[in-house]
């Protein structure tokens, strides 16, 4: 009888140390780009929404069903019509990070209290003023709460793009699968979970950095 | 186009409604496993959530769960259950189904006990606090006053449980499980596209139908008086939904 | 900048979802054909009771809100025909829940307008300190603060630094001192009360206290629940001769004890207390006392300020002074106090005199009850 595969060759994980580094790369690359897209869109979408407020139900409704749709049977569908690309990976993970980024910068820029805004129009702010200096800065908290979200769920995403030939450590996990090779399938599974959590815990610290002026509550009268 | 025109004729071919990989079974084994998946979750999860988000106590797990729960990529979890399986058992039906039927478990609980937790909490305690005070006993008040309140937002958590539950199934297919998700792992393999599509458009049409579904019971079963749960996706405290 | 003057013609808003009819059938609006003159430099009250349009006419002058019909005018040029941005930075505004930027510390919330109209910053800087100080408010150690550390009253000093840091001829106030509690609002209106004496900007201020506008007011514009004035005058004359029903109404039942809310302390003679500091020689301090009208000894510290008030019966007929046993030193009234105010804390610590205080608390002097009561007995002419 062979010797039964472990769960980890340890020895293998030590020679491939490069294999590993350049797949989490790859996978923070494709993260970073996803969000970095899915951002610019929603915040694209919040100010039209912030124009006429109407728009939001039918915005948040499309992204919503997206959002529902499992990311599996996305990412394929779209095979057929853009083919095994980056393209049709990015398509997918930019519109999965739609519904929070756009709930969470409404929210956001909504949350500035009625008083500010009106003292900021009373001073004399342009309306793109009011929004860059005084909503913005105060909306930061949800929006980044927001980013924080959306970048781990698309971490776990990117996991699945692998499925359709992209890379990052949801390749380890597939081809460690196809080759029924545990400690490659393991190792990637692991790493991405690791890799969840230390962009989480990098978002709580950016979410104090963003706001000094919540620190200080305290000597209020 | 062309490719619509194979997808129906796909449809349409009964080779595909009889024999091993008849739509019907895996349509049925798809629905089966996540409907046992969500009766566990909610089996484990609802009791110790209702306790927990009655009495205030447990803050912590409730905390911790919600960010384990987002935090925790569905697939990564999977493929590690599947390799300890692996480990621990060469019975061919438990290593398929197992590993993903404890992952749907397992990522359908920090939502329902999330979303329970917050529901619970975010009662008015005035209105508990006149229930306590008619002689109402800690059970009655929370079927009879917290849960009604609650209810959108624990609908929500269930909703958002059985969605990943769907989702999660199709995934299982990957490291050889059955459902809706082999046409997908088939299509890919065979370079078939037809069967591809037609099995996510199939994944995808099983999703919404759960989610429409039960946002539609959860309009009919909560009292109109009750606001719906219209809360930003903020912070720890709000039931978002983790993707898989 | 001095004031200039601010005029209303026929100004009117009818808002489009409004649902009052009027006597024609027509809307009605917030504001019914308003009409009146400020003259520069003065401050006029707009008082009435809630939903009498009063916010809403300020918020016009600003255009915030923007006039169904009428005219608004600034120092004679039509305010609709100037930008509106423009406008407002030359206009200060200061609300009762202040709306500092709360992620902006205090130094920068001052220098916003300033910064929108592009001042060196230098000149932005010197400006800060110089109104905070103006304000009461110590830069060095509240400019780095933020809003949220400062209490209401500090925050509203803020509020109003911030309104005259571009130097604004014209000041819009709507219930600045509402959310305050009353002994830091009548510290308040006293303030704005001098500043105003060095500034002599033109101040329009909403309220709804008929107490806070005739003690605030230059003039007084009263207006009804139908968004038409009701009266204008001098708070003199509001209280003296109403011109309806509803103003005699609205200025309340009390109107003779309301006039003491003309005069101020400063216009008595003040009593001198007798005084001594801790340390200083009992057996002496206890004769003067004894000699005094009123025979208590008032402690001061080395700034003259008063720490409580010693029975002369209870002091020592030898040694030193101590503050041992003495009765608090309250309540405390300053010169602009209001006779009304003054008498309502004399009755409500239930002591016969209050002590009469400067900006830096040093004692100035003793007012009484009895005096304060007996300017109710004189005739109109003769309480000034």
């Amino acid at each position: 009888m062979p010797e039964p595969e472990p769960l980890v060759r340890w020895d293998w994980l030590a020679s491939h140390v490069d294999v590993l580094a350049f797949r989490t790369l790859e996978h923070v690359v494709l993260t970073v780009i996803a969000v970095f897209a899915g951002f610019l869109l929603s915040f694209g979408l919040a100010l039209i929404i912030r124009r006429s407020p109407r728009t939001y139900g039918p915005i948040s409704a499309s992204a919503g069903i997206i959002y529902t749709i499992p990311s599996l049977a996305l990412f394929t569908a779209l095979v057929p019509i853009t083919g095994l690309s980056l393209l049709t990976a990015q398509i997918a993970l930019v519109s999965y990070t739609l519904l929070i980024l756009v709930r969470n910068t409404v929210a956001g820029l909504q949350g500035v209290p009625a008083e500010v805004s009106e003292a900021a129009d009373a001073m004399g702010y342009t309306s793109w003023g009011r929004l860059w200096r005084v909503e913005l800065p105060l909306a930061m908290p949800v929006i980044i709460a927001g980013l924080r979200i959306a970048t781990v769920t698309t971490i776990g995403l990117v996991t699945i793009a692998a499925f359709i030939g992209q890379g990052g450590l949801g390749f380890l996990i597939t081809d460690g699968l196809r080759r029924f090779f545990p400690t490659m399938y393991v190792t990637g599974a692991v790493l991405s979970v690791l890799l969840a959590m230390a962009a989480d815990a990098l978002f709580v610290g950016a979410q104090r950095v963003a706001t000094p002026w919540a620190r200080t509550r305290t000597e209020a009268g | 186009m062309q490719l619509l025109t194979d997808l129906l004729a796909w449809f349409a071919d009964p080779a595909n409604w009889t024999g091993r990989d008849a739509i019907p079974e895996r349509f049925l084994e798809h629905v089966l496993i996540s409907a046992g998946a969500m009766l566990i979750g909610l089996a484990i999860a609802l009791p110790l959530a209702l306790y927990i988000g009655h009495t205030g106590r447990g803050a912590f797990l409730a905390i911790s769960l919600t960010n384990i729960g987002r935090a925790l990529p569905s697939y990564a979890l999977l493929v590690i259950l599947f390799g300890v399986f692996v480990q621990a058992t060469s019975n061919l039906t438990v290593l398929t189904n197992g590993p993903t039927l404890l992952a749907m478990v397992a990522l359908a609980i920090p939502p329902i006990i999330t979303n329970t937790y917050v529901g619970l909490r975010d009662v008015d305690r005035d209105l508990v606090e006149v229930a306590n005070g008619l002689g109402m006993r800690g059970a009655q008040v929370l079927r009879r006053v917290e849960i009604p309140l609650a209810l959108p937002v624990i609908l929500t958590g269930v909703r958002i449980a059985a969605v990943q539950v769907v989702a999660t199934a199709a995934l299982g297919a990957v490291i050889g499980g059955g459902g809706l998700g082999r046409y997908i792992v088939q299509g890919m393999a065979r370079f078939d596209m037809p069967r591809l599509l037609a099995g996510a458009l199939m994944i995808a049409g099983l999703a919404l139908v759960v989610e429409l579904s039960l946002a539609w019971l959860q309009r009919r079963t909560v009292s109109p008086a009750v606001a719906p749960e219209q809360r930003p996706v903020a912070d720890w405290r709000s039931p978002a939904a983790p993707r898989v | 900048m001095r004031g200039v003057p601010l005029e209303f013609r026929h100004v009117t808003k009818v808002f489009a979802n409004s649902q009052r009819p009027a006597a024609d059938g027509s809307a009605e609006g917030a504001v019914n054909d308003l009409s009146l003159v400020v003259p520069a430099g003065q401050v006029c009250v707009l008082v009435g009771p809630s939903g009498c349009g009063k916010t809403t006419t300020l918020r016009m002058v600003n255009r915030l809100i923007e006039p169904t019909a009428g005219q608004i005018l600034i120092d004679g040029q039509d305010v609709a025909e100037k930008n509106p941005i423009d406008l407002r930075r030359s206009i200060g505004y200061v609300i009762q829940q202040v709306g500092l930027l709360p992620h902006q510390t205090v130094a920068d919330n001052v220098a916003s307008v300033p910064r929108l109209l592009g001042w060196e910053r230098q000149r932005t800087e010197r400006r800060v300190i110089e109104l905070l100080e103006l304000v009461g408010i110590d830069p060095g150690e509240y400019g780095d603060r933020y809003p949220a550390q400062l209490s209401g009253g500090e925050r509203q000093r803020v509020g109003v630094a911030r309104a005259l840091a571009a130097d604004p001829p014209l000041l819009l106030m709507d219930e600045p001192f509402g959310a305050v509690d009353p002994i830091v609002r009548e510290r308040l209106q006293n303030e704005l009360l001098h500043l105003q004496e060095q500034l002599a900007k033109t101040i329009m201020f909403v309220t709804h206290d008929i107490d806070e506008a005739i003690k605030m007011g230059d003039l007084v514009a009263v207006m009804s629940q139908r968004g038409r004035l009701a009266q204008l005058g001098t708070p003199a004359e509001i209280l003296a001769e109403p011109a309806s029903d509803f103003v005699a109404r609205f200025v309340g039942r009390d109107r003779g004890l309301k006039r003491l809310s003309l005069s101020r302390v400063g216009d008595l003679e003040l009593i001198e207390p007798a005084t001594a500091r801790p340390g200083d020689d009992a057996a002496d301090a206890r004769q003067r006392a004894a000699r005094h009208a009123i025979p208590y000894l008032l402690l001061v510290d080395d700034e003259s300020r008063p720490l409580g008030w010693l029975k002369a019966a209870d002091i020592p007929n030898d040694g030193q002074l101590t503050a041992d046993g003495a009765d608090a030193a309250s309540p405390l009234l300053e010169l602009r106090t209001t006779l009304k105010d003054a008498l309502s804390m004399l009755l409500d610590e239930d002591v016969l005199a209050g002590i009469v205080v400067d900006r830096r608390r040093s004692v100035l002097g003793l007012v009484t009850v009895d005096e304060l009561t007996s300017v109710l007995r004189l005739p109109d002419d003769a309480r000034g």
